[in-house]
């Protein structure tokens, strides 16, 4: 009786593989040629308009800055989804007794005193990520300061400096945690990201450019505008994902 | 080049899709985000390729030892 | 278009890893797999009209197509949003019927209903 429901199971995940295939085959493997119009128009233009050199950057920042805002706004839904949801798991919550359910969490703990050490445990991570943590914040804020300039931006320079944040709160277990690292701050950096976000947006409004206008677009340095604007996405996507790896790693607790 | 680097992502895929040890595959993820970044820059985007590295191999992986970490690390009814 | 092909194989290996894994892990891998995939096919096309990267520096031919990579810059990371709220849920689910196990899930929800 088991064997005929698999096999019923089996035929119909096949027939739903093969009804996706079909509907996936024309978009896959069709051979229209990919238009060339735009590509042309940014080629001459892009940089004259904008301000900016890369042209990746000045679509996400000039031409498609609604995309931009739409992204932040997912980043801030799903930051906020998922710490409501960490708040019911018991182990994050309470640390101590409870965390015997699960037999390998205590290898994993940040503070130093709850781990249990293996005899082939060595203090290599927490000695490199504490000594390279503030390097990797430092390549983080290059990469976002010349996003316009060669291959780099808000979004990844963001992601590096909260690989850095992350790092920091990692290493130096017994030295003093550099004030980074607590989420009350990291959460009030978002919060101050995404207003500065919404009022630079609406700057140009003031200027006579429209909402996500260059206001600078008439004076010598339209660029400006472009950096200011990576700073506030790279401080904004930074802060929301080290604000969650930090809360995920436990270190909520210890405040 | 970017034939033999797909062909090395659908064969990551497949093992991290197999492997009855859950850690295994996290590994396996990662591999395959990190051989993304190398075909990205192979297609000159520059820009993707320096996301998909910070972004897979990195926050990505953290979140994945994240769940493992609070919950078991064995696939039990392998399929 | 042997490359589409393989990026075919890949979308439906994911697709395949969704719908018939029974582990709660294995079905988000399969969720990142399909991501990949669809990221791969944009940018593959986006590079077919030109040779050069898209800044521009002085002197330079025909760049490749900038929009796909913009959009794709947002679709990486709305990708990692999803992996996260999904992860969240499953380890809630975890703590709550013990296991990643679908069936037990269904079965532990059918008992106390």
């Amino acid at each position: 009786m088991n064997d005929g429901k698999t096999a019923w199971r089996n035929i119909r995940i096949f027939a739903s593989l093969v009804l996706i295939g079909a509907v996936m085959a024309p978009i896959f493997l069709s051979d229209a040629s990919w238009p060339v119009t735009a590509r042309d128009y940014l080629m001459a233009q892009g940089q004259a308009e904008s301000g900016a050199v890369n042209l990746v950057s000045a679509i996400y920042l000039g031409y498609r800055a609604f995309d931009t805002l739409g992204e932040t706004i997912v980043l801030l839904i799903a930051v906020t989804g998922t710490l409501s949801l960490l708040a019911r798991v018991e182990s994050l919550v309470s640390p101590g007794p409870e965390d015997t359910s699960s037999p390998n969490a205590k290898g994993f703990s940040l503070s130093l005193e709850k781990r249990v050490s293996h005899a082939l445990r060595t203090n290599l991570l927490e000695e490199v990520t504490g000594k390279v943590g503030p390097i990797v914040l430092l390549f983080g804020f290059y990469v976002m300061l010349y996003g316009h300039l060669s291959p780099g931006g808000g979004f990844q320079g963001g992601v590096i400096i909260a690989s850095g944040i992350v790092f920091l709160a990692l290493g130096n277990p017994y030295e003093d945690k550099s004030v980074l690292v607590r989420p009350a701050i990291l959460g009030g950096m978002e919060n101050i990201a995404f207003l500065l976000f919404i009022l630079s947006a609406m700057s140009g409004v003031f200027l006579g450019e429209g909402f996500f206008g260059n206001p600078l677009a008439v004076s010598g340095t339209p660029e400006g505008f472009i950096i200011l604007m990576n700073c506030i996405i790279g401080m904004k996507v930074g802060s929301s994902l080290a604000f969650m790896c930090i809360v995920m790693m436990g270190g909520a607790n210890h405040d | 080049m970017t034939i033999l680097l797909l062909t090395l992502i659908i064969l990551l895929a497949v093992f991290a899709l197999f492997s009855s040890d859950l850690l295994h595959g996290v590994v396996a993820m990662s591999a395959i985000s990190l051989s993304c970044a190398i075909l990205f820059y192979i297609l000159e985007a520059p820009d993707v390729a320096i996301t998909e590295a910070a972004v897979g191999a990195g926050v990505s992986t953290v979140i994945f030892v994240w769940a493992l970490r609070h919950s078991q690390r064995k696939d039990d009814r392998h399929e | 278009m042997i490359e589409r092909i393989l990026l075919l194989v890949l979308f439906m290996i994911g697709f395949w890893a969704i719908m018939a894994h029974r582990n709660i892990i294995k079905k988000i891998f399969g969720l990142n797999i399909i991501n990949a995939s669809v990221v791969i096919l944009f940018i593959l096309e986006g590079s077919r009209i030109g040779n050069e990267v898209p800044i521009m520096y002085g002197g330079i031919g025909l760049t490749a197509d900038p929009i796909p990579q913009a959009l794709m810059l947002t679709a990486i990371v709305i990708g990692v949003c999803v992996t996260a709220l999904s992860l969240a849920l499953a380890v809630h689910l975890y703590r709550t019927s013990g296991s990643f196990d679908i069936d037990v899930i269904k079965r532990r929800i059918q008992d106390e209903a």
